[in-house]
C-alpha cells in the first residue's frame, strides 16, 4: 500500500507530495513517466544551481545531480523504448514536476549562503522522498522485470546522493 | 610504497571477448612468470571487491557495470581513472608492493583499496 509522503520544509520552499492514488497502483507506463519526472526535477535544480550556487562544493554536487540523473534518464528511457512502453503522464508525474517549478521559483530569489542552504536541504528531502516512492510505490508495481530491475539498480545512486547531500548539509551549518 | 605505474590504458578488451582474454590470461597467469588481471566492477555505486589484491606487475582494471560515470582515483593520487563512462573500463599496471585507498571523484562515499604483495 502506497502512502502519502508530505515532507513541509520551513520557509518559502514546498515539496510536492507524492500523493497516495485512490485507484490502482501505477503500471509501468506510469511508473517510466514519474521516473523521469524525478530525475527532471533534480537536474533543472541542479543546472541552476550549478551556476548559482556561492561554495565550489555546492556547484560541484549540482552538476554531478545533473550528470547522474541525466545518466538515470537516458538508461530509463532506452529501457521503454525498447520495451515500446511510452510513458504516461500522471497525478504523481505531474506533481513533482509542478513541486520542482515551485521550487526553481524560489531558488531564483535567493543568493549567497541562503541560496546555498536552501538548495542542499531541498536536495536532502527530496531525495528522500525519491528513496521512498521507488520503495514503496515503483519498485514494488513494476511489473517488466527490466523495468524492476533498473529501478533496483538506481537505488543505490539515489543514497549515494543523499549522503552526499546530509554532508554538504552539515558543513553549510556550521 | 613506491608510485604505481600509472595508465591511461584505455583497455580495448570488452564483453564477452573480455570474458575469454581475461580466461586465457588467468590461465598463463598460472605460471609465475606472467603477470595476472584482477577485475575490479564497479556497479551500484560500489567497487566490487572492495579490496582488490594483486602482485607487482599485474594488472587491475575498473570496469563500469553501474548506470552513472565513475573514476578511480588514488587518495594519495598515484592513479586517476579520469571519467569512466557506464560500459567502459580502465585499467593500471600495479607496481611495487604497499596499499592505495581510492575512490570516485564524483561520489565521495565510494571507497576501495588496492593492496599490492
Amino acid at each position: 500500500m502506497k502512502q502519502s509522503l508530505v515532507v513541509v520544509l520551513a520557509g518559502t520552499l514546498a515539496l510536492a507530495a507524492i500523493p497516495a492514488q485512490a485507484g490502482p497502483a501505477p503500471d509501468d507506463a506510469q511508473i517510466a513517466a514519474i521516473v523521469v519526472a524525478a530525475n527532471q526535477v533534480d537536474i533543472d535544480a541542479g543546472k541552476f544551481a550549478s551556476e548559482r550556487a556561492a561554495l565550489g562544493e555546492v556547484r560541484t554536487f549540482a552538476q554531478q545531480m545533473v550528470t547522474d540523473h541525466s545518466a538515470v534518464n537516458a538508461q530509463a528511457t532506452n529501457l521503454v523504448t525498447r520495451l515500446e512502453v511510452t510513458p504516461r503522464k500522471n497525478a504523481t508525474s505531474a506533481s513533482l514536476e509542478e513541486g520542482g517549478a515551485r521550487n526553481l521559483a524560489a531558488l531564483r530569489k535567493l543568493d549567497g549562503p541562503q541560496f546555498d542552504r536552501a538548495y542542499v536541504d531541498h536536495e536532502v528531502a527530496y531525495h528522500e522522498q525519491v528513496i521512498d516512492a521507488l520503495d514503496t510505490a515503483l519498485i514494488p508495481n513494476a511489473s517488466n522485470a527490466e523495468l524492476k530491475a533498473l529501478l533496483v539498480q538506481v537505488r543505490p545512486a539515489f543514497v549515494a546522493h543523499l549522503e552526499h547531500a546530509r554532508r554538504l548539509q552539515a558543513t553549510l551549518k556550521r | 610504497m613506491s608510485a604505481v605505474v600509472p595508465g591511461n590504458i584505455r583497455s580495448s578488451v570488452r564483453g564477452t571477448r573480455g570474458t575469454a582474454i581475461a580466461a586465457l590470461l588467468a590461465l598463463a597467469a598460472s605460471s609465475p612468470a606472467l603477470a595476472a588481471t584482477h577485475t575490479v566492477t564497479i556497479v551500484g555505486m560500489l567497487f566490487e571487491p572492495a579490496t582488490v589484491h594483486a602482485a607487482p606487475g599485474d594488472r587491475v582494471v575498473w570496469l563500469n557495470r553501474d548506470i552513472v560515470p565513475h573514476t578511480a582515483t588514488a587518495a594519495d593520487r598515484t592513479f586517476d581513472s579520469g571519467r569512466i563512462e557506464p560500459g567502459q573500463q580502465w585499467s593500471l599496471v600495479v607496481g611495487a608492493a604497499g596499499a592505495i585507498d581510492y575512490g570516485c571523484a564524483y561520489h565521495p562515499t565510494m571507497q576501495g583499496r588496492l593492496e599490492v604483495q
